[in-house]
């Protein structure tokens, strides 16, 4: 509950500061994470779904959410071959369900990708599959967001000559 | 009282809506459930300057007399978080968004690791300040009521809730005479102006309605705190023992102390 509110706290701060003044001024915000990160991680470890859907209501709704989905053996095979040690809370370490930080990693990221594929659902995001290359996934998501942000582009012209 | 359902539907309930005490208000803390714990938990509401660290601490005094265990816990005095809040509030550029989570995750940590815990092991928990503060000061502040009400709905509905309720005049008297006002008792960020006097005065009147409007709401036991520090505890003394004798007899000659 308190690690839910502490990262509430930070990303309202964030979101007033770094977010919304961009958003007034008309620039495109890129969030690396978001209100959907809390949502999956959170209720994994326990607080009520509708709690936080709830206390994150004063944040603003993505105009377009990608979710980078990967199997759960993808993402250790990544982070070991990137670096040694695997992040105590990343690993959901402080719940206790396991000693070893692998097996506990694989415990607490799979229900939190199960918690994102209810999220998919429930808020619409955009998937890309994130095992293929990097090219690919790039040439998918500027396709994405091109489609998305040339729509909103002309909407504001119309608006402005109208 | 009232027969409550079994899950508490949604925010916090006014009210007729079913709050039943030693209970989450809303939305619990499903790894954590309560029900059944012995302890009792008893909250001192009221503004700065009011009195409630005396009356607390003469409270506390005489319930462990009569061979209570008590535990206090109060506003912004978790560990975890009372540093942060302080270099918040000292830098000025708090939001008042930020300061109500600030100030909710302070509490959700003293939930876990003070209140809860004391709760399960049959202590007395004497809260200076419960949420009841946190709705004031964001209610003052145009924080959506609604919201407030479901983010504190993992908070427990205390036994009792002591209201010490004082008048404006009374209270800037007392303020002054005992270390003058300081920049958020009176409301500065609120921009009411330059005049700290004022701006305490329209402030504080403020608060007072908020606490006033939430008396009927979570079952406000007020006390006129313009009397003396004595007569206010006796009357505290009185109300919270015909609360805890019939529930609990502390076997008293068992106890060295």
């Amino acid at each position: 509950m308190t690690f839910s509110l502490l990262h509430a706290t930070d990303f309202a701060d964030r979101l007033l500061y770094k977010i919304i003044p961009p958003l007034k001024a008309g620039m495109i915000v890129l969030a690396d994470r978001y209100a959907y990160t809390a949502f999956t991680r959170d209720v994994t470890r326990g607080v009520d779904r509708q709690w936080v859907r709830e206390l994150y209501s004063f944040a603003v709704r993505p105009d377009l959410t990608l979710y980078f989905r990967v199997p759960i053996d993808v993402s250790l095979d990544r982070l070991m071959a990137r670096r040694v040690k695997i992040k105590f809370y990343e690993a959901g370490m402080d719940l206790g369900w396991s000693a070893n930080p692998v097996e506990s990693f694989r415990l607490f990221q799979g229900k939190v990708l199960d918690e994102y594929d209810r999220i998919v659902e429930e808020f619409g995001l955009d998937v890309v599959n994130a095992v293929s290359s990097i090219t690919e996934q790039q040439r998918l998501v500027r396709d994405l967001i091109a489609r998305h942000v040339l729509t909103t582009h002309a909407e504001t012209v119309n608006e402005q000559s109208a | 009282m009232n027969s409550p359902p079994e899950v508490p539907p949604g925010p916090l309930e006014g009210a007729n809506g079913g709050i039943q005490a030693g209970r989450y208000y809303g939305r619990s803390i499903p790894y954590l459930p309560i029900d059944g714990y012995p302890g009792k938990l008893i909250a001192i509401e009221g503004t700065d300057g009011v009195g409630r660290s005396i009356q607390i601490q003469l409270l506390r005094e005489w319930l462990e007399v009569k061979g209570y265990g008590v535990v206090e816990t109060g506003w912004t005095r978790s560990p975890l978080m009372q540093p942060t809040i302080e270099l918040a509030k000292s830098s000025n550029t708090l939001n008042k968004l930020t300061f109500v989570l600030l100030y909710a995750t302070d509490f959700a940590d003293r939930l876990e690791k003070e209140i809860i815990p004391a709760l399960k092991a049959g202590f007395v928990v004497l809260s200076d300040r419960y949420i009841f503060t946190a709705l004031a000061r964001a209610g003052v502040r145009g924080i959506d009521r609604a919201w407030l009400r479901s983010l504190y709905g993992f908070a427990i509905a205390p036994h009792l809730v002591f209201y010490l309720k004082v008048d404006v005049e009374t209270l800037i008297g007392r303020v002054l005479e005992a270390r003058g006002m300081d920049f958020w008792e009176s409301g500065m960020d609120l921009k009411h102006g330059d005049d700290i006097y004022d701006s305490f005065r329209t402030y504080q009147n403020k608060l007072l309605r908020e606490y006033s409007s939430m008396a009927d709401e979570f079952h406000f036991r007020v006390l006129d705190a313009r009397r003396s520090v004595d007569r206010i505890q006796d009357e505290l003394r009185r109300q919270v023992e015909v609360f805890l004798e019939p529930s609990e007899k502390p076997a008293e000659p068992a106890l060295v102390r």
